[in-house]
């Protein structure tokens, strides 16, 4: 038996991360926005503009369609509790452990925030919502087993399964093949699955084949500012993962989250929205990179 | 040994209520599911004392005998919590079968249940072959039970030739197996001497027959018709234990009949799991009737669960030691878990029908208004066949991804590599295809609006129902959060020590590795504070009620996705593998843009079907026809048959004398 009480002080060091991570989420999404203006010769809104709109949000008025039940109400919450928890699961700055689960359990969780979501989607009743959950059941399917080799790969790299004992320290940042090829895989599903360019465009709903936006259409008022703040929660854990885990440079985390942060918002610059059902083809893409790696090792 | 008595005689006694007079409907009704509800009660107890480390001892007679250790004591276990919370379902649902049916459903459901604890606790091969040709026809009357419909009595005839086909298969391994021991009994086919070609000969014959029953691909095409043709009590016992019991006789010879394990066994059984699972729930997440989704999703499972055993056979084979039991220890729990969930989803599934009159998802909507504990009761059940958090379905698929990893990392083999990788893929498409298909299923029935006049009278289950569900979402939960005590009944079967792969109130595991820890206590408690904070924070404060803005005009139900559209990216996306066939024509079309009429039809025909069973039949018909040249029915022509085969035999006996 583990004693419980040194338990629960792990877990409130590790919420104690998870907490910081979510203040400093919607700034790492304004730099991601403020690099993407740059670059495109725009002076774009301060990088503090997610902090304005979330205060905006969660003082508005929440609109629910007549005929929603309490899952729509209820799936933002939980979408934001999973994410938390997932948050709480990263290699932890404080020493503290998590100790409620290893990386399966952090795929899972994600999965159940998902689950959430899409379940939502069919809530209100409209052609937008169902739209949106359908296309992200559509490229969580492709993601998922991507993900599942990118866990093969690294597990087979350091020997352990929970994410602290994944991540890379500086003696093991080294540029084998399988390394390289592991890293460019991972950023292309971390773009997948957080709903950037060139799979999602996380700008607008307006156009037909938007996955996420789409998704959360009818949200409004507080339930929308839990949504987004927990969209970009999501972000910044797999920046931080992806400097962690896998990118091959040495350098302390916080300027490798940074260095991704600002790849993401050049990538989302250079590249154009791709068809829906290219992202099959740009995903398995990433899954035969993979599989070079996992043989490599 | 005395409970297993107690628990078949109940049973027994059960079945004699078809002989009830024909006024006696009700009565014999309520003492069938009575003594039904008894009979699976005994039987679990019985086997959790055997799990608890009590002693029976086998009861024989001559050359037969009933036992049970571990290994049966898991399944009898499943089966008698399956047994007692579908048999008090069965109290409030077969209630809507009148006239002769009821006595002949109540006796059918206890031989059913009576054959399958027998099959488990046989001690020997002929008693096993017996009870198992009972259980196939107890259960292909239940399936026929609606015979007036045409595609139920197709479902049960193909569903009955199928399992002769396995039984031949599994009779051919008993009497191999048999002929290389002493006697019959399992004590005694456990020191058998076969030796080569006859060893591969037992493992493929049993695989094959087994298999059949458990539903792997390509064996699987009876499945996803009979199990939606039965009554759903009887699809909830058919999915969640019989499938099981298949697992059962597998395990039996190839725990005991085979002592030494070829390495390409290990990857068939691997194989064959990770392929069934991953095309049974790309299937799942095609269909439209609600029973049929279910049905492949059990395709899936049962993949899902061979999938584990045969990584724990290579483990064994490739790694030895005492890690190769992880993956018998997934298997067996994912086993318990699934019996649970769909047995609870098959209940809602019955209760949907009962409600609506229609098993068609296109139909459906807004169903969580009307039937509220039902969609409570069905989003668990779904939660935990997409492999949730915190529901028992996560339990076993985290098990089943650490066996599979600890295969990878422990034999730096290229081979090995290949076929981890493999599976890895073929999981992750199958766990994101599970949560899309039963997202489908929850938002598509249950939310929304209501899709046709159906829904409108909709109306919730009765007592029995409700109670029968309630009570296995509640188990599904519980196993969820608190995984300890299937973990140790599953460690008990495997004669494992109780603290295997576990640790305080959650799961362990150190053999791929560092130390791989599941605590579903401590997530529950971040969870619930953390959601049920910002479910305070948000619910009703500030909010108003107003229809969705629809560019001007107001929406209406048909503007909602309908099952087939949710599907419609996935259908696209592995098109080369489900070639859906696709037919729009125009009935009507007086405008370029309004006043188009459209008819659309969609078919996805089962690739397996296609591919092998018609040209398989047609190529059978052929030979049937050659061979009834030889069967004319001319005394003249069988007497020289006989003539023909006594020459053959003089020559053979003056040859090897």
């Amino acid at each position: 038996m583990i004693d419980i009480s040194s338990q629960l002080e792990s877990l409130a060091l590790c919420l104690a991360q998870a907490l910081l991570l979510l203040l400093a989420a919607p700034l790492v999404s304004g730099i991601v926005k403020k690099v993407k203006a740059l670059l495109q010769n725009r002076i774009g809104s301060s990088v503090l503009q997610e902090y304005y709109d979330i205060r905006k949000w969660w003082s508005k008025q929440t609109i629910l369609t007549p005929y929603t039940s309490v899952v729509f109400r209820l799936a933002p919450c939980v979408y934001f509790a999973t994410t938390l928890a997932a948050a709480c699961m990263l290699p932890n700055f404080f020493g503290g452990q998590a100790g409620f689960g290893d990386v399966f359990v952090f795929v899972y969780l994600f999965a159940l925030g998902r689950f959430f979501m899409t379940v939502s989607s069919m809530d209100a009743a409209t052609a937008f919502g169902g739209m949106g959950g359908s296309r992200e059941v559509y490229v969580a399917a492709f993601v998922e087993p991507v993900i599942m080799l990118a866990i093969l790969s690294n597990v087979l790299h350091t020997g352990s399964t929970s994410l602290s004992g994944m991540s890379l320290s500086f003696d093991q940042v080294n540029l084998t093949v399988a390394g390289v090829l592991t890293c460019i895989a991972f950023f292309l599903v971390l773009l997948a699955e957080n709903s950037r360019i060139p799979v999602d465009n996380p700008d607008t709903h307006l156009e037909l084949t938007m996955i996420h936006e789409c998704m959360t259409l009818e949200y409004s008022g507080r339930l929308l500012a839990l949504i987004h703040w927990a969209s970009q929660l999501k972000l910044l854990i797999f920046l931080v993962i992806f400097s962690m885990l896998y990118l091959p440079l040495d350098l302390p985390v916080a300027l490798k989250v940074l260095f991704s942060a600002v790849m993401v918002g050049v990538v989302e610059t250079l590249n154009n929205k791709m068809r829906l059902f290219k992202v099959r083809v740009y995903l398995a893409a990433a899954g035969l990179m993979l599989l070079l790696a996992v043989v490599a090792q | 040994m005395e409970m297993f008595l107690i628990a078949a005689a109940c049973l027994a006694a059960g079945v004699l209520t078809m002989l009830f007079p024909h006024g006696w409907q009700k009565a014999a009704h309520w003492l069938a599911n009575g003594l039904a509800l008894a009979g699976s009660a005994a039987a679990a107890y019985g086997a959790a004392a055997q799990l608890m480390g009590q002693k029976l001892h086998p009861l024989v007679w001559g050359a037969y005998s009933l036992a049970c250790d571990g290994w049966s004591a898991i399944f009898l276990l499943l089966t008698g919590i399956a047994g007692v919370i579908a048999s008090l379902y069965a109290m409030g649902y077969a209630r809507s079968y009148e006239g002769n049916r009821l006595r002949v459903l109540g006796g059918m459901w206890n031989l059913f249940l009576l054959s399958m604890v027998l099959v488990l606790l046989a001690g020997d091969g002929f008693s096993f072959l017996l009870f198992w040709e009972i259980m196939a026809v107890a259960s292909f009357m239940l399936v026929n039970h609606e015979s007036e419909q045409r595609s139920t009595r197709d479902a049960a005839y193909q569903y009955l030739v199928m399992t002769s086909v396995g039984t031949a298969f599994i009779m051919i391994a008993f009497l191999l197996t048999g002929s290389a021991s002493n006697s019959f009994s399992f004590a005694d086919m456990a020191r058998n001497n076969l030796q080569g070609v006859w060893q591969h000969a037992v493992f493929g014959c049993a695989f094959v027959g087994f298999a059949l029953k458990a539903g792997l691909v390509p064996l699987h095409v009876w499945l996803p018709k009979a199990h939606p043709a039965a009554p759903s009590h009887v699809s909830a016992l058919m999915s969640g234990v019989m499938l099981k019991i298949a697992l059962y006789g597998f395990g039996r010879f190839v725990f005991s009949f085979l002592p030494t394990w070829n390495y390409w066994w290990c990857v068939i059984v691997m194989v064959t799991g990770v392929l069934s699972a991953f095309l049974g729930v790309l299937y799942a997440q095609m269909e439209t009737d609600i029973k049929r989704v279910l049905a492949y999703s059990s395709v899936e499972n049962m993949g899902v669960i061979f999938a584990a055993f045969g990584c724990g056979m290579l483990l064994k084979v490739t790694a030895g030691g005492h890690w190769y039991m992880l993956g018998f220890v997934a298997a067996l729990a994912h086993a318990f878990n699934h019996s649970v969930m769909k047995v609870l989803m098959f209940m809602s599934a019955g209760s949907i029908m009962h409600g609506t009159g229609s098993k068609n998802l296109e139909l459906f909507g807004g169903l969580a208004r009307s039937m509220p504990y039902t969609a409570l009761f069905s989003f668990i059940g779904c939660l935990a066949l997409a492999a949730a958090p915190l529901t028992n379905g996560f339990v076993g698929e985290w098990l089943v991804l650490q066996s599979f990893i600890t295969l990878a990392g422990s034999n730096s083999a290229q081979n090995i590599r290949l076929w981890s990788a493999l599976c890895f893929i073929l999981l992750g498409f199958t766990g994101a295809l599970a949560l899309g298909c039963f997202v489908r299923f929850f938002g598509i029935t249950f939310l929304g609006r209501a899709r046709s006049q159906l829904t409108e009278h909709a109306h919730e289950a009765d007592g029995f129902m409700l109670t029968a569900m309630g009570l296995s979402s509640l188990l599904v939960l519980a196993c969820g959060v608190y995984p300890l005590p299937v973990l140790q009944a599953v460690c008990a079967a495997l004669q494992l020590p109780t603290d295997y792969a576990l640790q305080g109130w959650g799961l362990a595991w150190a053999g791929s590795g560092a130390q791989a820890v599941f605590n579903p206590a401590l997530l529950l408690l971040l969870l619930t504070v953390v959601g049920g904070a910002l479910y305070l924070a948000t619910a009703g404060v500030c909010q108003r009620q107003s229809v969705t803005w629809n560019c001007g005009t107001y929406p209406t139900e048909r503007q909602q996705y309908s099952a087939t559209g949710f599907s419609k990216p996935v259908r696209r996306a592995f098109d080369y593998l489900l070639k859906p066939k696709r037919q729009v024509s125009y009935m009507r079309k007086d405008h370029a843009y309004f006043g188009r009429q459209l008819s659309y039809k969609l078919e996805i025909p089962d690739m397996i079907t296609e591919k092998l069973y018609q040209p398989l039949q047609k190529h059978f018909v052929r030979v049937s026809a050659f061979l009834r040249r030889l069967q004319q029915g001319s005394v003249r022509l069988y007497v020289s048959y006989v003539m023909a085969a006594m020459v053959i035999v003089l020559i053979w006996g003056a040859l090897y004398k």
